[in-house]
């Protein structure tokens, strides 16, 4: 019966052209606002790294000092100093470990047309090209003989490996950074999560850009490469350069653990309250506040990467839908109602009250599809102009396979909702009376 | 093939109540021709409602081919009707949007017929009434004559025990009326039992029997049957 019903509801939209055109473009309009604000949020909102989001986290620990304290005040420090990343990172805590710091130099290739190239990219350990699954396009990461040789070596990202070097593999090359050379070791295939996770408070705008260059930590530490990201200092102002802020309380380092399961978390979490408590003892971290840890998830929630009226927003848009619905539902009523001989007709004639709901409520459901095309193509040309505004929104106002899929079914339900108010009026109808009336 | 047992209708508002039927007994025999006859508001469609399960009782019995339906679902309800009720209305009742292989096809799409079951019924149905080369054709495209013509078709379709007509010569000019009523006579002829509400008294004198109501009762006064008539 449902593809007589499908025929049916087809047919019956054929039927009257305009009133169907104002459902659909009513329906449509809703979706397309609807739409439009939520693939932003989706796309802002997006979880980076779905298979392990859950194991990767962030600790978080208040080490300022007591000036301007307010005890429960959630902190707003979500770096870490140097003495808490370097014990840690030497601490058996986790499956795995990494520290991140953004640096900002100039480069100059071999090849001297060019010249020196500004360049933004991190210091970090070699897990963390394993920690963020981060795929390779040539050669590797470094290792961790690298790191403790404190080798002069680097990844570069592929936009960066086709400014200086072009389409040719450039591992084994080297590479002016300041006034150093590096050796070119690997070079990513294309890798850009949205939003860029890994370093979310130092690394500049959260959608635009990627880092050109990363090289180990050891090795920018060692060779006293200056952090460009932001640094929080609640004590005495640091001395200048990379070596004050290693000396001070200052939080500028971004430090990741990955667990190995979901399970080891409250581990991980008992071995962090064990090292604060131990550092307490050691006369440092003197507020008492509770220590966190934020999986990446909680953590790009913790830092308002979709900040509030980008969710008012969304709620106003499916606001707008609703009143769409409500508009739609009037439209439904009056096309309905005008059926009811034909209802009449169909129930003397065997259909129950059960086959006249499905036969409506498909119909509906054919305008929730057409609606739902419509929808899509207004989706698609809002993003675009939408896209049109901002860098950050040429980058974010895109429509991916999940969203279509969402499309077509917020405009189905929506359609089918809109539907069940005239569906029902419909099946009261009183046969008798619609037989002799007519 | 249909019982009423002092069956009553009644229509309730909050301020009146009005008895549509009352101690209504009617038998109606397999393969009986019974015309129904009285003047307007007398319960004729009341009696007709009920009788094709499109409308409830309010007390009594009622058996349809020995099935009591007074405790009938919606869906049993529909389903009795659907197998064993056809239905021919004065105004005809076809859908306009669906052209008359569609019309004749809706009754069948509720029973479950696979479609070459219900081609071949649709397309001997039409036959029947002579319209088969139309099937393709809109209703609005035919005569009145025509279009009851396909509303007999559509009730044919199915196969029913018991044919409910009602007025079906209404809406027709004498000559088409006179058509219907041979068609209606032949379809008799070969078994289906039909039972038609007119207001004619030249129809319902050739019918088999003829039952009179009069304020929602079967009337003793006047009970006319064909043998009677050529007596």
């Amino acid at each position: 019966m449902f593809n007589y019903y499908l025929k049916l509801g087809i047919r019956n939209l054929r039927r009257n052209p305009i009133l169907t055109a104002l459902m659909v473009i009513t329906l449509a309009v809703g979706v397309a606002a609807s739409m439009s604000t939520l693939t932003i949020l989706h796309v802002m909102s997006n979880d980076p790294i779905p298979e392990k989001s859950a194991r990767l986290l962030v600790p978080i620990i208040d080490s300022a000092s007591l000036s301007g304290y307010v005890p429960g005040e959630r902190t707003e420090r979500q770096l870490m100093n140097y003495t808490d990343t370097k014990n840690m990172m030497n601490m058996n805590i986790g499956a795995d470990r990494t520290a991140i710091y953004s640096i900002r130099t100039y480069t100059q290739s071999s090849d001297p047309s060019l010249g020196l190239v500004n360049a933004a990219g991190i210091a970090t350990t070699a897990s963390y090209f394993k920690m963020f699954d981060v795929p390779f396009k040539y050669g590797s990461a470094w290792s961790v003989d690298d790191e403790n040789k404190t080798a002069k070596v680097l990844v570069l990202s592929s936009p960066a490996s086709e400014k200086y070097f072009g389409q040719a593999n450039p591992v084994g090359q080297t590479l002016r950074m300041g006034n150093d050379d590096y050796q070119v070791i690997g070079v990513l295939a294309n890798w850009n999560p949205l939003p860029h996770y890994p370093n979310l408070v130092q690394g500049g705008d959260h959608f635009v850009g990627e880092d050109d260059f990363y090289v180990p930590f050891a090795t920018a530490i060692a060779l006293k490469l200056g952090a460009t990201g932001d640094v929080w200092c609640s004590y005495a102002t640091p001395k200048p350069g990379v070596e004050g802020l290693m000396d001070s309380e200052c939080v500028w380092l971004q430090f990741w653990i990955e667990a190995s399961s979901t399970a080891q978390i409250p581990q991980i979490k008992e071995q962090l309250d064990a090292y604060v408590n131990e550092q307490r003892k050691l006369g440092r971290i003197p507020r008492h506040e509770k220590n966190e840890l934020l999986d990446v998830n909680d953590w790009m929630e913790y830092l308002q990467i979709v900040g509030n009226d980008n969710k008012i927003s969304t709620w106003l848009a499916f606001g707008f839908l609703a009143l769409c619905l409500v508009n739609t539902i009037g439209l439904l009523l009056a096309k309905f109602s005008s059926r009811a001989p034909e209802v009449g007709v169909r129930r003397a004639l065997g259909a129950s009250q059960a086959e006249i709901f499905k036969q409506f409520i498909t119909e509906a459901a054919v305008l929730g599809v057409v609606g739902g095309i419509v929808g899509l193509l207004l989706s698609c040309a809002c993003l675009w102009v939408i896209s049109l505004q901002t860098k950050q929104m040429a980058v974010i106002a895109h429509m991916d396979g999940e969203m279509l899929i969402v499309t077509f079914v917020i405009s189905i339900c929506a359609s089918v909702l809109a539907g069940l108010l005239p569906t029902w009026r419909a099946c009261q109808v009183t046969p008798a009376i619609q037989l002799k009336s007519q | 093939m249909l019982t009423m047992n002092n069956l009553s209708k009644v229509y309730r508002t909050h301020m009146i109540e009005t008895h549509a039927l009352r101690g209504f007994e009617i038998h109606v025999k397999e393969g009986e021709f019974v015309t129904v006859t009285g003047p307007s508001g007398s319960g004729k469609t009341s009696f007709l409602n009920i009788a094709g399960l499109l409308e409830v009782f309010t007390s009594g019995e009622y058996f349809l081919d020995g099935v009591d339906v007074k405790n009938l679902d919606d869906n049993a309800r529909s389903k009795l009707r659907n197998e064993k009720l056809g239905f021919i209305f004065q105004g005809f009742n076809l859908i306009p949007d669906l052209n008359l292989f569609d019309n004749v096809d809706v009754p069948l799409r509720y029973r479950g017929y696979n479609s070459k079951e219900r081609k071949d019924r649709i397309e001997h149905a039409l036959e029947q009434v002579g319209l088969a080369s139309r099937m393709k054709h809109y209703p609005a495209e035919l005569s009145g004559g025509q279009q009851q013509r396909v509303a007999i078709a559509r009730a044919l379709a199915g196969s029913p025990r018991l044919l409910l007509a009602d007025e079906p010569t209404g809406n027709l000019d004498t000559q088409m009326a006179r058509s219907v009523m041979e068609l209606l006579e032949d379809i008799n002829s070969k078994g289906t039992t039909i039972l038609m509400v007119t207001h004619d008294p030249e129809l319902a004198l050739r019918s088999q029997r003829n039952v009179h109501i009069i304020d929602g009762q079967v009337s003793d006064l006047v009970r006319v049957t064909s043998s009677l008539v050529a007596a």
